[in-house]
């Protein structure tokens, strides 16, 4: 539905700024292609075969999951059993977790952090990379040469010059300090160069013909076609701050502060044996990013960019 | 062939290796051009200055001191590059650390390319399948390692009863240097496939649908349309991931190291991240911490000029 | 611009300002200049630990958040400067990086817990506050001197002991009683425990556990086996020692039980010793006192017994005795606030910092007591009536020795050599010279406190 509707908004915008060969090019490429879903869709048996090829090694690939999400439902004694289902189950463990330690709020701290720094990331990034990518200036292949080279440092050697910097901004056990520094990555700047490299070059020459500034260009243009791509980084990053752990636990006391990850790790005691509460825990834990997961990869697979652009 | 040959013609010149001026482009028009990359650039370029650039610098200088973790600081130049030669732990992880990179890499780049063709196909709940795929990154590296401990128990593990079927048994697969490091790549590639495969995917949706109808046309095979669309088109999907995997297995990795094997047994598993982060947080030997971090930021700025060179920044124009 | 310590050493600040010209962003680093220190008089001194505040509400966890609070609430009804306890996820992972991060970059806890294998790693920084400036000659004497010396440099006491934690053997009963052993059958002797833990060894069942994560606790659970041939990382000199025939025999002793089949390569129940025996995966395991409050949390109704660490031909009983101590800050805020603070919470002889170890070690936790006087309350009120107490108080403590301090290179040296052996079959005399020729050229360039 949003797909749709986003989609031919694009359209609309492409056909005001004037472009009017492409977008007739796209309308057409669009034609083309919305039968071959139809028809591919189907049960053929290549796709039967590749189905069945899919779904054997996606369970694969979930067992060790399912055997998590099934030791949630263990009791303590139980969750080192070789059966893989419960001998009995309870839901004693997740009542634990939101019973015992304020677990919802340490949901609610990781789910607004990880939101703003991966909007804002996004919009940053995205200036950044269409700038690199598609604006010519001097100096542009050595600034991209400098902010790639920052994606090559190990967190365990920066955090302590790091940890001073964020301290100087008054930013320790703060909000500020979780989200400000994590915003700030060339992952997603590179990623996002790589992909506007690819865009085709008519695309803002009408454009800047008609007049359109920069800004609309990126706004307007490259900024929507980039949906998929953006779609996929919104996963990476929101995923990324919602699995967090050294950072926060490095720079906050507060508890009012502690995120999902560090709110775990208080389940684990020096000598007794909590890891049934860590498994329920974590199962929770999972469950939001894996539903954002599920909701975004059509988002990401959906090709905006038609044929009648190349 | 006559599709690449296509798309090369039409490859914009942003993405030449020299740039070559437009011709329509004036001085002025360069000047507003130069302005606006200014102003698109600022908000990242402060951010990444102040907490990642300044920070990196600091500790690549931090490599010439000996610093405890109590603020005690001396300079002392190279002694922490002379000491890492003489250092049998350093040179074991580095050991280590090359054998994980080379079986690593490919592994993960092979499996995730193979993994996105699969998925991008429109196959009857491909949803699901992708997320299931995806699903092993979503979920924390704690209780990640957690559970493979469970599922890899010596004896009693799913993994060594099932085998027992087959009659294998008494294989420690966390606990006997011969196999450790095996086990841990296994579960590096199990839990980094599905990121690097939305990756591709997202690449692979990149490539115009009429290149496939027009090499269909001309009769060409899947292993056909494979070879001469989707690899060349893809290649700065490739390089990016390629360069990504390289520095995410390098710089990363920590966590599941420290939960499944702590670095053990023997040393087998200890990754040059491992030992760094053993060295600062462990130790408090901060300056000889950083100087192992600079040697790898070193070598993963050479690989990266390597690839970056070896494909022309992954241009998909061979010309 | 940089400042020079009196040693001559370019400080933290200075440094900061030389990078930052480096980077040639100046400006963002003349903001160091100025402390941030001074700011903070007024606010409460942070005790840093893994016990309060604390939400959870287990008996055990409850009552040690309760004794953690009212120790500060105690302090803080009768003095101006406050105390907070300060909760840290994760405290007890040596490589934590929010203690370690703080410390170098000078913004440390005010009063910490540590326990004796980061000791000289803090000691050597200049971190730790001597204590025994505050501190009554009586006082100092009511500590049990073999827990208190691995805190102690010179006549400085750098840290109050709180608790102490013996190791010894745990066996499972019904382990024991399927294959059909009897309590005659536990063994005094290596040859006898293995011989025991090969009948105890089934295709589900390890017969003897010994830690195998290569770490601090694995080389806290294997220096007893050393000292029972009467061997040492070092002698009385400070020479290395780790080239000797007790060393050998100790490495070779963990070698030997995986060799044989009859110990795990890796800990079984993902190292739960009361989950493992209720499950049936180990029969043996060696571990320490705190099991006994395990049990009682999660397997409450699991029999299951204790015996010393048995020893090998010709040699003394011997085992290692762990628990935290108290630190000051040398560094902090109000240093001397926080020692007053310290001492008079757990290390002075007045009435409540007695009763308050005695409420520790036997209300809060199921522990051994530092000092004299609290052991005599604790037998008053029979806090060792419970016989498997009573059997580490009578008969395991008397065997144990403190927990010793090496710095990280040596711990290291050591730990390379228990895991060679353990698990790589690496030949135990071969890693003794070499753990040796690593300890001896790290000794020849170190300064430092004592190696104990």
């Amino acid at each position: 539905m949003t797909n749709e509707s986003v989609s031919s908004e694009t359209m609309t915008t492409r056909t005001m700024k004037g472009l009017g060969a492409s977008s007739a090019g796209a309308t057409s490429g669009r034609r083309g292609r919305r039968p071959r879903t139809g028809r591919e869709r189907r049960w053929t048996r290549k796709n039967t075969i590749l189905f069945i090829v899919g779904v054997v090694i996606a369970l694969l690939t979930i067992f060790p999951l399912a055997y998590m999400l099934l030791s949630s439902f263990k009791t303590p004694a139980d969750v080192y059993g070789t059966s893989v289902l419960p001998k009995t189950w309870t839901f004693k463990n997740f009542v634990y977790v939101f019973t015992e330690v304020p677990f919802a709020r340490y949901m609610l701290n990781s789910f607004l952090i990880s939101a703003i720094i991966t909007v804002v990331a996004l919009f940053f990034h995205s200036m950044a990379a269409y700038a690199l990518a598609r604006l010519r200036f001097k100096g542009r292949e050595t600034i991209f040469l400098i902010i790639f080279s920052t994606l090559l440092v190990s967190l365990p050697v920066v955090l302590i010059p790091e940890f001073e910097i964020v301290r100087l901004l008054g930013l320790l056990d703060s909000y500020g300090g979780l989200i400000v520094p994590s915003i700030f990555s060339a992952f997603g700047i590179f990623l996002l160069r790589q992909f506007y490299q690819g865009l085709p070059d008519e695309l803002e020459e009408a454009a800047l013909v008609d007049g359109a500034s920069y800004w609309r260009i990126y706004w307007s243009i490259v900024l929507p076609l980039s949906r998929p791509i953006m779609a996929a980084l919104a996963v990476f990053f929101f995923l990324a701050n919602w699995n967090s752990f050294v950072w926060p636990l490095t720079i906050t006391s507060n508890p009012n502060l502690r995120v999902v990850q560090v709110g775990i790790s208080t389940f684990h005691q020096q000598y007794a044996s909590s890891e049934s509460y860590i498994i329920a825990a974590s199962t929770v834990a999972a469950i939001p990013t894996l539903l954002l997961f599920f909701f975004f990869q059509k988002q990401i697979t959906e090709s905006i960019k038609t044929s009648g652009f190349k | 062939m006559t599709a690449v040959n296509a798309r090369g013609a039409t490859t914009p010149p942003a993405t030449a290796g020299a740039t070559p001026p437009r011709s329509n482009m004036g001085k002025a028009r360069a000047r507003r051009e130069g302005r606006a990359a200014f102003l698109f650039l600022l908000p990242d370029s402060l951010g990444l200055l102040i907490f990642v650039f300044i920070p990196m610098l600091m500790s690549i200088a931090l490599g010439f001191f000996r610093l405890d973790g109590f603020g005690n600081l001396s300079f002392i130049g190279v002694a922490n590059y002379v000491r890492m030669v003489h250092d049998p732990q350093f040179l074991q992880s580095a050991g280590v650390t090359a054998v994980y990179l080379v079986i690593l890499v490919p592994a993960v780049f092979v499996v995730a390319l193979l993994l996105a063709l699969l998925v991008q196909q429109r196959i009857p709940f491909v949803g699901a399948i992708r997320t299931a795929l995806f699903a092993p990154y979503v979920v924390s590296l704690v209780v990640v390692g957690l559970m493979w401990q469970f599922l890899l128990a010596d004896k009693v593990g799913v993994v060594n009863q099932f085998l027992s079927h087959v009659g294998i048994t008494g294989i420690s697969w966390l606990g006997d240097p011969k196999y450790t490091l095996g086990t841990v790549v296994v579960i590096s590639i199990w839990f980094q496939m599905g990121y690097y495969m939305i990756i591709f995917l997202s690449g692979l949706q990149d490539i115009p649908a009429e290149l496939y109808e027009a090499a269909r046309i001309d009769g060409a095979g899947a292993w056909q349309r494979f070879a001469n669309i989707t690899w060349p088109l893809l290649r700065p999907t490739s390089l990016f991931v390629l360069i990504t995997v390289t520095i995410a297995v390098i710089t990363g990795g920590f966590d599941l190291i420290y939960i499944l094997t702590g670095g053990g047994p023997a040393g087998s598993t200890s990754l040059l991240i491992f030992y760094i982060y053993q060295q600062a947080f462990l130790f408090g030997e901060y300056g000889y911490a950083a100087a192992i971090g600079s040697v790898l930021v070193l070598v993963l700025l050479i690989w990266s000029a390597f690839l970056f060179r070896a494909t022309k920044g992954g241009r998909v124009d061979d010309e | 611009m940089a400042e020079l310590t009196p040693g001559g050493q370019v400080t933290r600040r200075g440094f900061l300002l030389g990078s930052a010209a480096v980077a040639a962003t100046a400006t963002a680093f003349t903001l160091s200049g100025c402390s941030t220190k001074g700011s903070a008089a007024g606010r409460p001194l942070q005790f840093w630990q893994f016990y309060a505040p604390q939400t959870q509400t287990a008996p055990d966890l409850k009552a040690q958040n309760d004794w953690f609070q009212k120790a500060v609430g105690d302090w803080n009804a009768a003095h101006r400067q406050k105390v907070e306890n300060v909760f840290i996820p994760n405290f007890t992972d040596p490589s934590n990086t929010r203690l370690a991060t703080a410390f170098a970059s000078g913004d440390g806890p005010d009063i910490f817990l540590i326990s004796p294998g980061d000791f000289l790693r803090y000691y050597n920084g200049g971190a730790l506050l001597d204590l025994a400036p505050y501190m009554t000659k009586e006082a100092i004497a009511d500590f049990n001197p073999d827990i208190l010396a691995t805190r102690q440099v010179g006549n400085g006491v750098y840290g109050l002991p709180m608790e102490v934690e013996p190791l010894a053997m745990f066996y499972s009963k019904p382990a024991w009683e399927k294959a059909h052993l009897s309590e005659g059958d536990i063994p005094k002797t290596w040859d006898e425990m293995l011989d025991v833990a090969k009948k105890l060894t089934t295709p589900s069942r390890s017969g003897l556990v010994f830690e195998t994560v290569p770490g601090y606790f694995q080389n806290f659970t294997w220096y007893p086996w050393m000292w029972q041939g009467r061997g040492d990382v070092v002698d009385a000199h400070q020479n290395p020692s780790f080239d000797s025939k007790a060393v050998t025999q100790a490495l070779d002793l963990f070698g030997r039980s995986v060799r044989t089949g009859v110990a795990p390569r890796t800990d079984p129940a993902a190292g739960d010793l009361p989950g493992a025996f209720a499950q049936g995966y180990a029969a043996m395991w060696q571990s320490g006192i705190w099991q006994v409050a395990g049990f009682r949390g999660s397997q409450p109704k699991f029999e299951y017994g204790v015996f010393p660490l048995p020893t090998p031909p010709g040699g003394i009983p011997r085992t290692v005795l762990g628990g935290w101590a108290w630190c000051v800050n040398a560094r902090g805020r109000n240093p001397e606030a926080a020692a007053r603070f310290v001492v008079e919470t757990v290390g002075s002889m007045s009435e409540a910092s007695v009763q308050r170890i005695v409420d520790w070690c036997s209300v809060a936790k199921s522990d051994m007591p530092p000092r004299k006087s609290v052991d005599a309350r604790m037998k008053a009120k029979g806090a060792f009536d419970d016989p498997t107490l009573k059997y580490f108080h009578d008969t395991i403590l008397p065997t144990g020795r403190g927990e010793p301090r090496y710095p990280p290179v040596v711990y290291k040296a050591i730990s390379n050599a228990i895991q060679q052996v353990q698990t790589a079959g690496g030949d135990a005399a071969a890693q003794a010279r070499t753990g040796n020729d690593a300890i001896e050229a790290f000794m020849q360039t170190y300064k430092g406190g004592t190696l104990l």
